[in-house]
C-alpha cells in the first residue's frame, strides 16, 4: 500500500492503495467515473481511454504508482471542455455514437491526437484512433467526425 | 413535413459521448455481491465428485442443486442446462456460481473447489446430426441426370465472434420477493420466460429490465438467458444483490458465436451451358447443444439460391453437435454462410464454362414474380438491376474487373449480391411472437412507447420517436421511449431477424394512426396493435414450403483490394454499397448499419481468424482475435435507393443484418480477381493466400 | 506484498540489492500477462518495484559518436525525438497503439524478451549495446548477449537496464517491416529490418534480423560478412543461394496467430524484397 497523490479531472485526489493497482479499477470502483469502461483488460480496445498529462493510456493497464503528481482526465472531466463541445456536436452530425460503449474511449483517442495534431489527414487520424476498436460503426463515421471536428474547432486544439 | 429519412440527432448520444449512460457494469447496489462461474476444464466427461472446502461466511455456491425449477435454458430447443448436473459437453460449461462480497476469496474458493472428472471421448467431427432438414423445388434429379456437365465445390467458413466492445453481464436482486434482472441483453421476454421456467415461478415474481448496451449483434440474443437463469437461481437462495459479469477472456471461450459451416454446391448444365439444376448440401457446427442452430440452418438452406432464381434445387443441411461451446445467432443468421458459397459457386461456374461471371449472374438475378427457393413468390419489386449499375458506376467496376484479372497486378475487385429476409423465418411472427405494442398518452399529452424493443446502438430509440412524431406530427421530445421493462412493455418480441423496425416499428406507426384518430387534448389514451400475418403469407414448416419471409431487403456490395506479393497481406482499398431496405426512417443511421455491418462482414471474409483445437478456443482475447481498426477501414461510399415496402412504416424493411451478409463473398471475389486463384474458405487469411499463390 | 515506488535510482538500486523484486515500467507487457479480475490486483508472483517514473532514466543524448537512450523512455517520447534513429521511429511507427506507445518503455520491450518485440530487430542491426547497473557495478551487454530465449534474459536479480546505447552509423538503405494480423494494434506474426550501405555499387556494410521467427531475434553477422565487398549486382545474381543460406537459420514455429510455413516464406521474401531494392 502506498499513498498516491494527482490530479484527477482538475481535483487533487489521493488514495491509498497498493502501486500496481489498475487505474481503471481506481477510476471506477473508487472515484465512480464510470464512463471510463472496461472492454478487454489486456491493453487492446481503448474503451478504458483517459488522458494523462494530455496523452492517451489505456487505464486497464496503467498501475496506479506511476500516475503519483500526474494530471488524469476521464471522459467525464472531458467532457466540461469546449473542445469535447466541438467533438461532441461533430459525432452527433456525422453518426459516430451506436452502441457508445467505445465512445468514451474514441473522443479520448480524438483529443489526444488532436493536441498533438490539430489538423490530422484522413491517415493520421486513422492511425490516431487505431488503439480504439469500434464494432458497430465501421469507424467511417467517426474519422468523418474527427475531421470536421478538427476545421470546426479551429484555434482549440 | 421533412422526409421521415432525413437525419436527425440521436436521441441517446450525448449521455454516450459523456459518459454518464450506464451499462450494466457500472450499475451499483447498496450490498451487492459478486458472482464468479465455476466452469468445466475438461471437454467430455462425467463428473464424479466434487469438493467445496468450507466457505466462509456470506460465501454461497450455487448450483444445479439449488434450482427450483427446470435445469434448462429455454430458448427454442432447451437443451442446454443453466448448471451442468451429471456431466460436461464442451470445455467451459458452467458447473456453479461461486457468490460473496470480495472478489479476492471469491477466486481463492474457487480454486480450492476439487472436481473429479471421468474424462470421455469428445467429438468434434461432423458426425452426430441433430437436426436434418431437406426440400426440393422442381426437378433438380432430372437435371442432374440430364446434365451435359456437372460442376462441383466445397466451401468452408470459420468462427466469427460477436466482438462487442461491452462484454456480457448481468445484475439482479429481489425486490419485494420478485427477482429483478438488468443486463446487457437483446430480448427482455427471452430472458424472463427463461428464468420463470428454472424458478418455476410466476408471470409476476420475474422482472427483466434492460441496462444501456454496449453492442451485441446476435451475441446478445440467447446467451443472456442463461447467465440469467444462473443469476436468478443465486438471488433466489442468497437474497441479496448480485453481479456477474464476465471478463473478456470468458465471455470469448464461452460465448455463442457465429456456426462455422461447410457447403457442398453442385450445378447441373445443360448443353445451352444454362444452370439446370443446383444442389446444396449444408452442415453446421452447433457445438454442444442446439440452441437456436436449428432456425440458423434453415435460414441458411432458405439462401441456397442467393439472389438468383434456378429453377430446380435440391437442399439438404445438418445441424452437428460437437464437444465445443455451443453457437447461435449473430447478425446474418446462417445467411453469411450460404451466400459466401453461393456468390463463389456462380462465380466458379462461370470460370469453369467461360462465361462472363456478370452475364451469366444477370441471367439468373431473381426478378418480382420468381418462385423463392422454397416456391413463395418474390411480390414486391426488385430493383436490382438499378442497384447493380450504380454500384459499378460508382466503383467503376467493369474496367477495374478486366484490368485486375492481368497477372501480376495483385489487385481485385469483388462484387457480390445478396436478399435478406427480414424478420422470423417461416410462421414465427405468427405463430411464436405474437408480437404486440402499446402507446400510452398520457394527460400531459406526452407519448410513451412500451415496446419490448432494445436500443444496442441500431438507433431504435431515435428512430421508433421518428415514426410516432411524424405520424402524430408532435415533436421528438413529446415523445418517451425508455429502456424496456417487463413490468412496464408488453413482448413486441426479441430484437433479431431485422425485425425491429419493419414488424414492431409497423405495429407502433399502426398503433400511432389509432391514436392519432382517438387523440383529445389532455386526455390519457392507452392505444394497442397486436401482428397479424397477411393472409396470402403460407408457410409450410416441416416441408419449407411457401413465403419463408414477408419480404426482403436486397443488397449490392463492391469490395477493392490489394494482395503483397511479398506478405500476401490484403489491403482494402475501397467499399461501395448499394441497398433498398425500402425506405430509410433515418438515413444516417442506415448507412451507420452499412459502415458497421459491411466492415464486420468484410472482416468475417479476409480477417477474422477463429480457431478451436481439441475443444478449446484458441484465439480467446482481443489481441489474438483480429478485427479491424481505423487502420484497416477504407474510404467508404453507400448508396440508399427507395424501394417502399407497403406493409412496413413508410416502406421500411430490415436494415440491420442485410449490411454484413454480402461483406464476404464481395473481399473473397476481389481476392479472387487479384490473384487468379479460385477462393473457396474464408477467412482468407495471408496464410491461405500464399497457399495458393505457391499451389493453387 | 510489498509493491514500491522508489524515488530514485540510488533507492531502487538498493532495493534490488536486498529484496527479489520483478521491475515494472510502463505495464503494458506484464499488466497484460500478470491481469486478473476486474478491481483486484494483478497477479504478479514477485514483490513489484515500480521504476517508471525514475528521472535518471529518462533522457536521450548524443555523445562520443553515439546515441543513449535511458531506459525509460517511452516509445512514443522516442518517435517524436529528432535524435531516434530514422529505423527505430520506422519501428515504432507501427507498434501498437498511441496509448500504449505513451506508457511502453524501450527499456520493456528489451525486459519483456519478447520475440515478437518490434524494437529488437532495429537494436540488433544497430548493433545496440544494453547498460545494466546495480549498486556494484555497471557494466554493458551487446543486446544478443542480454537477450537468450523468450522472456530469457543474462541479467542478475539485483540488476536493471538502464541505458541503451546505439553507435551513430550511415546507411544508405534502411527497412522495417512489420506482418501483423492487421494494419495497426497487432503483434507482430514476423518482423524484418534491415539496413545497408552501398558505395561505389559495392556492399559495405549490411545487418539483417528477423523477429517472432525463434525463440529470439535472428541476426547472423558472418553470413552478413558473407556479402560485404560484393557488388550490388553480384548480389542479386547470387540471391537464391543468400536467401538459402539466411533460410537455414530461420525457424519458425506455429502459434495462435500464425504458422510456420507463411513465417518462413514471408521472412525469406521480405528479405528479398530488401536485396532487390538496394
Amino acid at each position: 500500500m502506498a499513498k498516491i497523490k494527482f490530479t484527477l479531472n482538475n481535483k487533487q485526489v489521493e488514495i491509498e492503495k497498493s502501486p500496481t493497482a489498475r487505474l481503471l479499477d481506481i477510476l471506477r470502483e473508487d472515484f465512480d467515473f464510470t464512463g471510463v469502461k472496461e472492454g478487454c483488460g489486456e491493453g487492446e480496445c481503448g474503451a478504458c481511454a483517459v488522458l494523462i498529462n494530455d496523452q492517451i493510456v489505456n487505464s486497464c493497464i496503467v498501475p496506479l504508482g506511476t500516475v503519483e503528481g500526474k494530471n488524469i482526465v476521464t471522459i467525464e472531466g472531458f467532457s466540461k471542455t469546449k473542445r469535447h463541445e466541438v467533438l461532441r456536436n461533430a459525432f452527433e452530425e456525422e453518426g459516430a455514437v451506436q452502441c457508445g460503449f467505445c465512445t468514451p474511449g474514441m473522443l479520448i483517442a480524438s483529443e489526444s491526437l488532436l493536441n498533438k495534431n490539430p489538423h490530422p489527414t484522413d491517415e493520421e487520424i486513422k492511425i490516431g484512433l487505431s488503439g480504439n476498436l469500434c464494432r458497430c460503426t465501421g469507424y467511417n463515421m467517426i474519422i468523418k467526425a474527427v475531421k470536421s471536428a478538427s476545421k470546426k474547432g479551429d484555434g482549440l486544439w | 413535413m421533412k422526409d421521415i429519412s432525413s437525419s436527425v440527432r440521436k436521441v441517446d448520444s450525448i449521455i454516450k459521448m459523456s459518459g454518464v449512460a450506464q451499462y450494466v457494469d457500472d450499475i451499483k447496489i447498496s450490498g451487492m455481491l459478486y458472482a464468479k462461474t465455476v466452469r468445466s476444464t475438461k471437454v467430455k466427461a462425467i463428473i464424479k465428485n466434487i469438493i467445496i472446502p468450507e466457505l466462509p461466511s456470506g460465501y454461497h455456491t450455487v448450483d444445479h442443486s439449488d434450482i427450483p425449477g427446470k435445469n434448462v435454458v429455454s430458448i427454442i430447443f432447451d437443451d442446454m442446462p443453466v448448471f451442468a448436473e451429471k456431466e460436461v459437453k464442451y470445455y467451459g460449461e458452467p458447473i456453479m456460481l461461486v457468490v460473496g462480497e470480495d472478489k479476492d476469496v471469491i477466486t481463492d474458493i474457487i480454486s480450492n473447489i476439487e472436481i473429479e472428472y471421468q474424462e470421455q471421448t469428445p467429438v468434434f467431427e461432423k458426425i452426430k446430426s441433430a437436426i436434418n432438414y431437406h426440400f426440393v423445388k422442381g426437378d433438380s434429379n432430372k437435371a442432374f441426370k440430364n446434365a451435359k456437365k456437372i460442376i462441383k465445390y466445397d466451401y468452408e467458413t470459420g468462427y466469427q465472434e460477436q466482438l462487442y466492445i461491452e462484454p456480457q453481464g448481468m445484475i439482479g436482486e429481489i425486490e419485494n420477493n420478485k427477482v429483478t434482472l438488468t443486463g446487457s441483453i437483446q430480448c427482455p421476454y427471452y430472458v424472463k420466460n427463461a428464468v420463470k421456467v428454472v424458478l418455476d415461478a410466476n408471470d409476476d415474481e420475474v422482472r427483466v429490465k434492460q441496462a444501456v448496451v454496449g453492442g451485441a449483434f446476435g451475441g446478445k440474443e440467447e446467451f443472456p438467458s442463461l447467465m440469467a437463469c444462473e443469476l436468478a437461481v443465486a438471488l433466489r437462495k442468497i437474497k441479496k444483490p448480485i453481479k456477474l459479469i464476465y471478463e473478456r477472456e470468458e465471455d470469448m471461450q464461452v460465448t455463442t458465436k457465429r456456426h462455422p459451416a461447410w457447403i457442398h454446391m453442385e450445378a447441373a448444365i445443360n448443353e445451352f451451358n444454362e444452370i439446370d439444376g443446383l444442389t446444396a448440401k449444408a452442415a453446421i457446427d452447433a457445438g454442444a447443444s442446439i440452441g437456436l442452430s436449428g432456425v440458423v440452418l434453415a435460414r441458411a438452406l432458405i439462401a441456397s439460391t442467393g439472389a438468383y432464381t434456378i429453377e430446380n434445387i435440391e437442399v439438404d443441411g445438418d445441424v452437428f453437435l460437437t464437444n465445443t461451446v455451443p453457437n447461435g445467432a449473430f447478425r446474418g443468421f446462417g445467411a453469411p454462410q450460404m451466400l459466401f458459397a453461393v456468390e463463389m459457386f456462380i462465380h466458379h461456374i462461370a470460370k469453369e464454362l467461360d462465361i462472363d461471371p456478370l452475364e451469366l449472374r444477370l441471367k439468373y438475378l431473381a426478378k418480382q414474380g420468381d418462385a423463392t427457393s422454397t416456391r413463395g413468390k418474390f411480390r414486391d419489386p426488385i430493383i436490382m438491376n438499378d442497384m447493380i449499375k450504380k454500384a459499378m458506376e460508382m466503383s467503376d467496376y467493369k474496367n477495374k474487373v478486366k484490368a485486375y484479372e492481368e497477372e501480376g497486378t495483385y489487385k481485385g475487385i469483388g462484387m457480390s449480391w445478396f436478399l435478406h429476409g427480414c424478420g422470423f423465418t417461416g410462421s414465427g411472427e405468427a405463430d411464436h411472437i405474437k408480437a404486440l405494442v402499446k402507446l400510452e398518452k398520457g394527460a400531459d399529452d406526452k407519448v410513451t412507447i412500451l415496446i419490448a424493443a432494445v436500443d444496442m446502438g441500431q438507433g431504435i430509440q431515435t428512430t421508433m420517436k421518428k415514426i410516432v412524431s411524424h405520424i402524430l406530427n408532435i415533436p421528438l421530445d413529446q415523445i418517451i421511449y425508455n429502456k424496456p421493462d417487463t413490468d412496464l412493455v408488453p413482448d413486441s418480441g426479441p430484437t433479431v431477424a431485422s425485425r425491429t423496425i419493419m414488424i414492431v416499428g409497423g405495429l407502433v406507426a399502426r398503433a400511432a394512426k389509432q391514436l392519432k384518430e382517438k387523440w383529445e387534448d389532455g386526455k390519457q389514451i392507452v392505444v394497442s396493435e397486436r401482428y397479424k400475418q397477411p393472409e396470402y403469407i403460407k408457410w409450410d414448416e416441416d416441408n419449407f414450403i411457401g413465403d419463408a419471409y414477408p419480404a426482403y431487403s436486397w443488397g449490392v456490395n463492391i469490395v477493392e483490394v490489394e494482395v503483397c506479393p511479398v506478405t500476401y497481406q490484403v489491403t482494402l482499398v475501397g467499399i461501395w454499397s448499394v441497398y433498398d431496405v425500402g425506405k430509410a426512417i433515418d438515413e444516417r443511421i442506415v448507412m451507420g448499419q452499412a459502415d458497421g455491418g459491411i466492415l464486420q462482414g468484410v472482416g468475417y471474409g479476409y480477417l477474422e481468424v477463429m480457431r478451436n483445437e481439441n475443444g478449446r478456443i484458441v484465439h480467446k482475447n482481443v489481441t489474438d482475435y483480429i478485427i479491424p481498426t481505423t487502420g484497416d477501414t477504407p474510404p467508404m461510399e453507400t448508396f440508399l435507393i427507395d424501394n417502399p415496402y407497403p406493409l412496413g412504416p413508410y416502406g421500411a424493411k430490415g436494415a440491420g443484418e442485410l449490411t454484413l451478409v454480402g461483406g464476404a463473398p464481395a473481399v473473397a471475389l476481389a481476392i479472387e480477381n487479384a490473384i487468379n486463384k479460385k477462393v473457396t474458405r474464408i477467412p482468407v487469411t495471408p496464410e491461405y493466400i500464399m497457399e495458393l499463390m505457391k499451389n493453387g | 506484498m510489498k509493491n514500491l515506488t522508489p524515488k530514485t535510482l540510488k533507492e531502487t538500486l538498493i532495493l534490488l540489492n536486498e529484496g527479489d523484486y520483478k521491475i515494472l515500467a510502463g505495464g503494458t507487457d506484464l499488466m497484460i500477462q500478470n491481469r486478473a479480475w476486474s478491481n483486484t490486483l494483478p497477479k504478479f508472483n514477485k514483490d513489484i518495484l515500480l521504476v517508471f517514473n525514475l528521472p535518471e532514466l529518462k533522457y536521450i543524448t548524443l555523445e562520443d559518436d553515439c546515441l543513449h537512450i535511458g531506459s525509460t523512455m517511452t516509445l512514443e517520447e522516442l518517435l517524436y525525438h529528432k535524435l531516434t534513429p530514422k529505423l527505430l521511429v520506422e519501428a515504432i511507427k507501427i507498434m501498437a497503439s498511441p496509448a500504449i506507445r505513451n506508457m511502453a518503455t524501450l527499456g520493456g520491450n528489451i525486459g519483456n524478451a519478447s520475440p515478437a518485440g518490434d524494437s529488437l530487430p532495429v537494436l540488433y542491426i544497430l548493433n545496440a549495446i544494453v547498460v545494466i547497473e546495480s549498486i556494484e557495478r555497471t557494466r554493458e551487454l551487446p543486446i544478443e548477449d542480454l537477450i537468450i530465449g523468450p522472456g530469457k534474459k543474462t541479467i542478475q536479480k539485483n540488476e536493471i537496464i538502464k541505458e541503451i546505447k546505439i553507435p551513430m552509423s550511415n546507411f544508405t538503405s534502411i527497412r522495417f517491416d512489420k506482418v501483423g494480423g492487421r494494419k495497426a494494434d497487432a503483434i507482430s506474426k514476423i518482423s524484418f529490418a534491415g539496413v545497408a550501405k552501398v558505395k561505389n555499387n559495392t556492399i559495405q556494410d549490411f545487418r539483417v534480423s528477423f523477429g517472432a521467427v525463434g525463440p529470439t531475434v535472428v541476426r547472423n553477422k558472418e553470413l552478413e560478412a558473407n556479402v560485404i565487398g560484393l557488388t550490388v549486382d553480384d548480389m542479386k545474381v547470387n540471391i537464391q543461394e543468400i536467401l538459402n543460406e539466411f533460410g537455414n537459420f530461420i525457424r519458425p514455429i506455429d502459434d495462435q496467430r500464425s504458422n510456420k510455413e507463411y513465417r518462413k516464406t514471408v521472412a525469406i521474401n521480405l528479405l528479398k524484397s530488401f536485396i532487390l531494392s538496394l
